[in-house]
């Protein structure tokens, strides 16, 4: 079976990176302009003039990560930060901002070392929003401090990146808790998500992947989140939990596990809706053979009487 | 064989494991014209034993012959489903596998009509069982034997007048029924199957992404 990744794990926006490689690779000077959207309210605006070759402008309008008692503008002075970094000498922030976007970025393809490199480097560029969301949530988790109710034990931090999707990320002595509540909107889609829920939890105990996080799904809201809100605590499909530890984050690690939680919620979507289309497809091949039954059954008749009648 | 009910009591027909205890389910011991003897057997055996009785049944009860409709002129309506007159309808036989799996098999003069349970052992195989059968019932004009709703309390019903037994061969409408039964169930355990399957691969899939 051909393995095809999800292209919600990708931290690199597949459209945004094909669109970038084509400007790089373009042998005259390219008169476009592209707008994306692509899931989660997140646009893309890549422009490139025939006056200016080797450029390209990228604007960027993404939901921002927040807390439920802090709403979050724009991006911050650390968020920023962090883009500079990416690509430092291709890259450079343009203020202000194109109209109706949070962040402007002029790509400077000259300044790219050398072919072999450019792919890697496009790639960085194409997951600026993975970037800003991993330092947003980093920014929030090291404020953590002056929320702390006991002696190693925090309130839990609300965490909204998609509207009406919170999720809440619960910091302890040795390890974050990641708790998702699940809502979807058909009784069949939390069937099939709860099926999916458990294959997660027995994945996880299986041994199959020893270093993940550890699961767990339970239908009624975990003893961490004790005192929230009873609005956000009312689901229908559970709330899923990981445990995160030290060696989820450590160095490279934190972007990717950063980016698989932001994208949990999505992923479960995704799941049901390819597990629906697969479904849909079995039952039409399963309904031409379950037809051509009965059509067997009409057609030996109608061949016994057209011998009779030719007899 | 005993006594047995008179009037239009239902008859409950459940299979023993082994085999039928007292009465034979043969073609030559149901009479749907008469008052049914009542014959109650445990159900513990396969699947095979229940789709006989239901095969069986089926062969006495598929009898169907051409009769317009008595109470409106130039009409011809399958009296199973109107069941306005008392005296062209035979009683009801109900085949019971288990408490969650039955067959009932209404017989008149002109046409019958099979409704099936089929089983649900949990929440999955309920929603795939009742997404599949109604993707069937919505298409039912391929099928031609096939009602677009069920009957109520039943997951799938089958209509069969005298028209088909004309056009069909009534042997192999029977072999079909049967084998649509065996069917959905291979169906329904392959679908949940698979979508346990998929389930997993995409759980692995999403905890290695941490490793």
């Amino acid at each position: 079976m051909k393995k095809t990744r999800t292209a919600c794990f990708e931290r690199a926006s597949p459209a945004l990176k094909q669109i970038l490689l084509q400007l790089y690779c373009a042998d005259k000077p390219l008169e476009v302009e592209h707008n994306l959207h692509e899931f989660g309210s997140l646009q893309y605006h890549i422009q490139s003039y025939a006056t200016e070759p080797h450029h390209a402008y990228l604007s960027i309008s993404t939901p921002v990560l927040s807390t439920s008692s802090s709403i979050i503008y724009g991006f911050s002075r650390p968020n920023l930060q962090t883009v500079k970094k990416i690509c430092r000498e291709v890259v450079e922030i343009i203020e202000p901002a194109r109209a109706g976007y949070q962040l402007t970025l002029k790509i400077d393809f000259t300044k790219i070392p050398r072919k072999r490199d450019a792919e890697k480097i496009i790639t960085d560029i194409s997951s600026v929003q993975a970037a800003i969301l991993s330092s947003q949530l980093k920014q929030i988790l090291t404020t953590v401090s002056t929320q702390e109710i006991t002696e190693g034990a925090y309130k839990p931090i609300k965490l909204v990146y998609h509207p009406n999707e919170p999720f809440y990320v619960v910091k302890q002595p040795t390890k974050l808790t990641a708790v998702f509540p699940i809502r979807l909107k058909e009784d069949s889609d939390v069937v099939i998500a709860k099926a999916f829920f458990q294959e997660l939890v027995d994945v996880g105990r299986s041994g199959v992947c020893p270093k993940a996080p550890s699961c767990y799904w339970s239908p009624i809201p975990p003893p961490e989140l004790r005192g929230e809100s009873m609005k956000d605590l009312s689901t229908n499909g559970g709330f899923v939990s990981f445990d995160i530890f030290a060696r989820h984050v450590h160095g490279k690690k934190l972007d990717k596990t950063v980016w698989n939680l932001l994208n949990f919620n999505a992923l479960v979507k995704y799941h049901v809706k390819c597990t629906k289309g697969f479904v849909q497809r079995r039952m039409r091949s399963r309904l031409d053979s379950l037809v051509e039954q009965t059509a067997g059954s009409a057609a030996h008749k109608q061949g016994r009487w057209s011998t009779y009648r030719k007899s | 064989m005993d006594g047995g009910w008179r009037g239009d009591d239902l008859v409950e027909i459940m299979i023993f494991g082994g085999g039928y205890e007292g009465g034979r389910l043969g073609r030559g011991n149901i009479s749907l014209s008469l008052p049914f003897s009542c014959l109650v057997f445990h159900l513990a055996s396969t699947l095979r034993l229940y789709l006989t009785c239901i095969r069986n049944t089926l062969d006495a009860a598929m009898c169907l012959q051409n009769f317009p409709c008595q109470e409106v002129e130039r009409h011809n309506k399958p009296e199973v489903e109107l069941k306005t007159s008392p005296e062209l309808l035979l009683n009801p036989v109900l085949i019971c596998r288990n408490e969650a799996e039955k067959c009932l098999i209404e017989t008149s003069i002109n046409s019958l009509r099979i409704s099936l349970k089929v089983k649900q052992a949990d929440e999955l195989e309920n929603i795939l069982t009742k997404k599949f059968l109604r993707f069937l019932s919505m298409r039912a004009e391929a099928f031609q034997v096939l009602r677009r709703k069920p009957v109520q309390g039943y997951d799938i019903s089958f209509l069969i007048t005298n028209y088909h037994c004309e056009d069909m061969q009534k042997h192999k409408l029977i072999d079909f029924i049967v084998q649509f039964m065996e069917d959905i169930d291979k169906e329904i355990s392959e679908l949940k199957m698979s979508v346990n399957t998929r389930g997993r691969l995409v759980a692995t899939e999403f905890l290695k992404q941490f490793i």
